[in-house]
C-alpha cells in the first residue's frame, strides 16, 4: 500500500536494477534505499574499504594517529619509563623520598638545573615510582606548589592548607587571616610526629622565587619543620639559578641541609642522535602494523643522511636540552600530510630554518622602501659617530643627502610622510629612545638607537624583494 | 565556618619503618631534630643562663637577656634545656612554679602578632593586636596575688623591628614594673643588634645581660658528633675528625656537621656491597664535602653546549679588549660571530646568539639586564674570569 505514492522514476529504477526479485522487494529495504539514496558505484567503494580496514588504516587515517601519537610525546611532555642518562640523580631522589616516606624521615633537596632540563620530568618519575609501592601510596601527603602561581606567602600559605585538607578548609575554601593560618597550620605540623603521622612532600617549583618572598618566613617555616622533631615533611625545592643558596638569609641557608641535585648533562652527539631516533621512532602499539614498519624503516634511513646529521649537530651546539629538539621535531612532523606520509630530511631542514630564522630580519623583510632607507640612513650615522643617539632630523638630512645625489623622484617623499615612516619603525622597536621616552622634548629631536646589527641590515638587504640598485649601493658605501 | 578547629596532620595507616641497620639507626641518631638530653660543649652558656633565670624567679622580680650567635650554635637549644631543667626544679619544689611562653619572629606575619601570640598562649584567649596589647598592658602593670613568674623566650628578635619599635619597647619594658614578675630572653643573630636597629629608649631597657655563642671548634663539633652516635660505631675516627675540621674552618655550624654525616653514612651504603655495610671512611666523607660545599658553576660550563661555551669565550675577550667587566651584547656579538667563524661554524644570527645569552643568564653563569634591551642590555659575569678559563680549557 506504501508503494502506491512512489516516484514512478524510483519504481523503474528498482525495477531496472532488481530484475526479477522486485516482485519479493521487502518493505524495510526500500525503505533502506529510501534514506540512503546511494548509486552503485559508491556502495561498491565503500565494500572494499570495509574489506581491507581489517589488516591497515587508510593513509589519511595512518597519518593522523602517527601525529596525534608524536604531539603527545612533544608538546604534552609525557613522562618517560626510565629518565635517560640521570641514573644516579634518580637514584638519590627517590631513596630520599622513600626515606621520608618509609621511616619518617624529615629531609630538604634541591635540584638545580638548566631550564630544559629534566628536573619535573625526574621528580615526577620518582613520585610516580614511589606511590607504586602499596606501603607509600596510602601515607603521603603531597602539596605542590609553584613560585609563578604564590606570588606571595599569603596565597602560597592558603594553598598548602587547602592542598592538605586541615580543619580550617571547607570545601576549597580556606578561612581566616594570614595570621591565622600560619600558627594553624604551624600547630599541626608541630602536633604531628615522626612515627605517627603521615609524611607530606612540600614541591615547589621555581624555588629561587619563594626567596623573593618577605622575610622568607614561608621557606624558613618549612625548613624549620624539617629540622626539627614535628611532623615529618621532605621539601623539594626545583630552580634553573645556581647560586640559589646565596639568595637566602643566613637563618634559612643554616636550616637548610644543603643536597643539591645537579642536572648538567653531558650528553654526548652519539647519544642526542639516539635520542632522536627513539623520539620518532613508532612503538609496537600502533594500529597498523605496516604503516609503523614503514614508518621507522623511514626514520632509520633518516637517521643516516648526511643532511639530517648536520641539523642535528647545529641544533646540539646550539642548545643540549630535549625541549629545543621537541620543538624542531615538532614542526617538521606537522609537515607531514597524505601526500607525503614519510618524514624527509627537507621537512626537517625546513623546520630547522623556521626555527633559526632571525626575528629582526624577518621584520625587515617587511618593511617598505621608504622605511628600509631610514634604516639604512641610521646606519651610516651609526658608523659615522660611532653609536652615538640620533634623532629625526639627522636621519632626515642624511637621507636628504642620499636623495640629492642619486636625485631619482621616486623616493621623493615629503617630509611628514618620512616622519611616518620613522613613527613605524619606532613602534616596531627597531629604534627605541634613549630615555625610555618619557622626556619633553619634541618627538622630532628625541635622541634615539638603532636596535640592529650591521649584519642584520645587510643580510636583509640581500634578501629584499626587487630591492632597488641605488639604495643597494648606498647601504654598500662607506659613508653616507 | 569552622571556628573550632583543631590543627592536625592525619595519621598514617602503619607506622613508620624502625631503622634496620647500624647505618640507619647512626642516620635517625644524626638527624638534627633528634635533639640530645643535655648539650655538649655548651656548658658554661648553660649554666649562666641558668643563673640568670633562677635568680629572677626565686626573687620574683623580672629582667632582660640578649643572646646573640651565627645560626647553628645552640641558642634555641640551649634555652630550651634551661627551660627543662628548671621546669624539673620547679616540681620538686625547688625553686617557685613559672610559666614558660616562646615566640618566634620568623614564624609570625607582622611584628605586632607577638601581642596575639603572647596573649593567646598566656590566656587561650583570641583578640586582635591592638586589643591583645592593651590587655597584656594591663596584666603586667597591675598586682595580683599570687602571680607566677612568667620566662618569654623571644626569637629571631630583629624581625620584631617596626619603625616605631613600639612591639620591642613594650617587650623590655614590661619586665621593669614592679608587679609584672616577667623575664624575657631574647635571641638574635648579630652581636651588635640593640646599638644598631634599636632607639636609645629600647637599647637602654633591654640592659647590659648579654651573651654571645661562639661558633664550635672542630674539637667540640667533634664531640657533638660523638655524643650523638653514643656507642654506635659507623664511623672511623678519621672521617668524623675531617669532617668537623671542615665545617669548623667554613662557618662552625653544627646543622651543617650533621648533614654531611647524614649523606656520608648514606653513600657508604650505596657504595658497599648488599648485605655487607662498613664503617663510613675518609672516602665517603670526601664524597659527601665536596658534594654540599663545591660550586657548581665549573661543571655547569663543563656541560653547556658548544654555542654557550663560544659565548662565553667571546665574553671574554670582549672584557680583555675593552679593559672593563662589563659589555653590551651587541659588543659581545660581534666576537661571537668572529669566533664561529674561526671555529668553521655556520654564523649564528642576532636571534639565536641572544637565546644563548639568555640561557645563561637563567642559570646565572651570566647576569644580564632585562632582555627587552635587546641589543643594548649589559652582560656580566657572575664568576671570575679566571674560573671560567679553567672551566673552558680542562677538557
Amino acid at each position: 500500500m506504501t508503494r502506491r505514492w512512489f516516484p514512478v522514476a524510483f519504481r523503474r529504477r528498482v525495477f531496472s536494477s532488481g530484475g526479477i526479485s522486485v516482485l519479493k522487494f521487502h518493505y524495510w529495504d526500500i525503505l533502506f534505499l529510501l534514506k540512503n539514496p546511494v548509486s552503485n558505484h559508491s556502495s561498491c567503494s565503500t565494500m572494499s574499504k570495509r574489506k581491507c580496514g581489517e589488516q591497515q588504516l587508510a593513509v589519511g587515517e595512518c597519518v593522523s594517529q602517527v601525529q596525534r601519537v608524536l604531539r603527545e610525546r612533544f608538546c604534552h611532555q609525557r613522562l618517560p619509563h626510565k629518565p635517560v642518562g640521570l641514573e644516579s640523580q634518580y637514584k638519590h631522589l627517590l631513596e630520599l623520598l622513600r626515606r621520608t616516606a618509609v621511616h619518617g624521615e624529615s629531609n630538604s633537596v634541591l635540584i638545580v638545573g638548566p631550564r630544559g632540563s629534566g628536573k619535573t620530568m625526574l621528580l615526577r618519575c620518582a613520585l610516580r615510582e614511589l606511590l607504586e609501592l602499596q606501603e607509600v601510596k596510602k601515607n603521603v601527603l603531597q602539596v605542590h606548589l609553584s613560585g609563578l602561581l604564590q606570588t606571595d606567602d599569603r596565597i602560597a600559605l592558603r594553598e598548602i592548607t587547602r592542598q592538605l585538607q586541615l580543619e580550617n578548609v571547607v570545601g576549597d575554601k580556606v578561612f581566616g587571616s594570614f595570621a591565622e593560618n600560619l600558627v594553624f597550620l604551624l600547630d599541626a605540623l608541630k602536633k604531628g610526629d615522626k612515627s605517627s603521622s603521615r609524611p607530606v612532600f612540600f614541591i615547589l617549583e621555581e624555588f629561587d622565587l619563594f626567596a623573593h618572598h618577605k622575610n622568607q618566613t614561608l621557606l624558613y617555616n618549612l625548613l624549620d619543620v624539617s629540622q626539627s622533631a614535628q611532623a615529618p615533611v621532605a621539601v623539594v625545592g626545583l630552580t634553573c639559578r645556581l647560586d640559589v643558596l646565596e639568595l637566602l638569609e643566613k637563618r634559612v641557608k643554616s636550616r637548610f641541609s644543603h643536597r643539591q641535585i645537579h642536572l648538567l648533562s653531558s650528553l654526548s652527539f652519539r647519544q642526542y642522535q639516539d635520542v632522536f631516533r627513539s623520539e620518532l621512532t613508532l612503538q609496537d602499539d600502533f594500529p597498523d602494523s605496516k604503516f609503523s614498519q614503514e614508518w621507522n624503516l623511514s626514520i632509520s634511513k633518516l637517521c643516516e643522511d648526511k643532511s639530517v646529521d648536520e641539523i642535528l649537530q647545529k641544533h646540539y651546539n646550539s642548545c643540549k636540552d630535549f625541549r629545543s629538539l621537541h620543538s624542531l621535531l615538532l614542526l617538521a612532523v606537522s609537515r607531514v600530510s597524505v601526500s607525503n606520509p614519510t618524514l624527509r630530511a627537507v621537512d626537517l631542514l625546513e623546520a630547522s630554518r623556521i626555527s633559526s630564522a632571525d626575528s629582526k630580519g624577518n621584520i625587515l623583510h617587511g618593511l617598505s622602501i621608504l622605511e628600509l632607507c631610514l634604516i639604512i640612513a641610521m646606519k651610516h650615522l651609526n658608523d659615522i659617530y660611532e653609536g652615538e643617539p640620533f634623532n629625526f632630523q639627522m636621519v632626515h638630512n642624511e637621507f636628504k643627502k642620499f636623495l640629492q645625489r642619486k636625485s631619482h623622484s621616486i623616493h621623493n617623499f615629503e617630509k611628514p610622510v618620512v616622519f611616518k615612516a620613522f613613527e613605524h619603525l619606532l613602534q616596531l622597536e627597531l629604534i627605541r629612545p634613549v630615555d625610555g621616552g618619557v622626556c619633553k622634548v619634541q618627538r622630532e629631536y628625541q635622541l634615539m638607537r638603532l636596535m640592529l646589527d650591521h649584519t642584520q641590515v645587510m643580510e636583509a638587504l640581500q634578501r629584499y624583494p626587487q630591492c632597488p640598485t641605488d639604495v643597494k649601493q648606498w647601504a654598500v658605501s662607506a659613508f653616507g | 565556618t569552622p571556628r573550632h578547629a583543631t590543627p592536625s596532620i592525619p595519621s598514617r595507616s602503619l607506622p613508620a619503618r624502625k631503622p634496620g641497620n647500624v647505618l640507619e639507626e647512626a642516620r635517625a641518631r644524626l638527624h638534627v631534630s633528634s635533639v640530645p638530653e643535655s648539650l655538649p660543649c655548651r656548658e658554661q652558656e648553660f649554666q649562666d643562663i641558668y643563673n640568670f633565670v633562677e635568680s629572677k624567679i626565686m626573687d620574683g622580680t623580672g629582667g632582660c637577656m640578649y643572646i646573640s650567635g651565627v645560626p647553628g650554635t645552640g641558642k634555641t637549644a640551649t634555652v630550651h634545656e634551661v627551660i627543662r631543667s628548671l621546669q624539673q626544679a620547679a616540681d620538686q619544689d625547688e625553686i617557685p612554679p613559672f610559666r614558660f611562653i616562646e615566640i618566634n619572629g620568623m614564624k609570625m606575619t607582622d611584628p605586632h602578632q607577638a601581642y596575639v601570640q603572647i596573649l593567646q598562649k598566656l590566656t587561650d584567649q583570641k583578640v586582635t593586636a591592638d586589643h591583645a596589647s592593651a590587655l597584656l598592658e594591663k596584666r603586667f602593670s597591675t598586682p595580683a596575688p599570687k602571680k607566677e613568674t612568667t620566662v618569654l623566650l623571644v626569637d629571631e628578635l630583629d624581625l620584631l623591628w617596626t619603625r616605631k619599635q613600639n612591639v620591642m619597647y613594650n617587650l623590655f619594658d614590661w619586665p621593669t614594673r614592679r608587679h609584672a614578675r616577667l623575664v624575657v630572653l631574647t635571641i638574635a643573630n648579630t652581636m651588635d643588634l640593640p646599638e644598631r636597629i634599636m632607639i636609645n629608649r629600647v637599647a637602654s631597657r633591654l640592659g647590659l645581660t648579654r651573651m654571645s655563642f661562639q661558633p664550635y671548634t672542630f674539637k667540640q663539633l667533634q664531640q657533638i658528633i660523638t655524643s650523638r652516635l653514643n656507642r654506635v660505631k659507623a664511623f672511623e675516627e678519621d672521617a668524623l675528625q675531617l669532617v668537623s675540621r671542615k665545617v669548623a674552618a667554613l662557618s662552625g655550624d653544627a646543622r651543617r656537621c650533621l648533614d654531611i654525616c647524614r649523606r656520608a653514612t648514606e653513600i657508604c651504603e650505596h657504595s658497599g656491597q648488599k648485605g655487607a655495610i662498613g664503617l663510613v671512611g675518609m672516602s665517603h666523607v670526601m664524597e659527601a664535602l665536596d658534594e654540599m660545599f663545591s660550586s657548581s658553576y665549573i661543571t655547569a660550563i663543563r656541560c653547556a653546549s658548544l654555542q654557550e661555551q663560544l659565548f662565553l669565550r667571546a665574553v671574554i675577550a670582549e672584557f680583555r679588549r675593552l679593559g672593563l667587566e662589563e659589555a653590551t651584547f651587541q659588543q659581545v656579538f660581534v666576537q661571537h660571530q668572529a669566533l664561529c667563524r674561526v671555529e668553521g661554524l655556520q654564523p649564528v644570527s642576532v636571534s639565536e646568539s641572544l637565546a644563548v645569552c639568555q640561557r645563561l643568564g637563567a642559570c646565572r653563569l651570566l647576569l644580564l639586564e632585562p632582555s627587552r634591551l635587546d641589543l643594548l642590555l649589559r652582560v656580566r659575569l657572575n664568576l671570575s674570569q679566571d674560573d671560567v678559563l679553567y672551566a673552558l680549557k680542562a677538557d
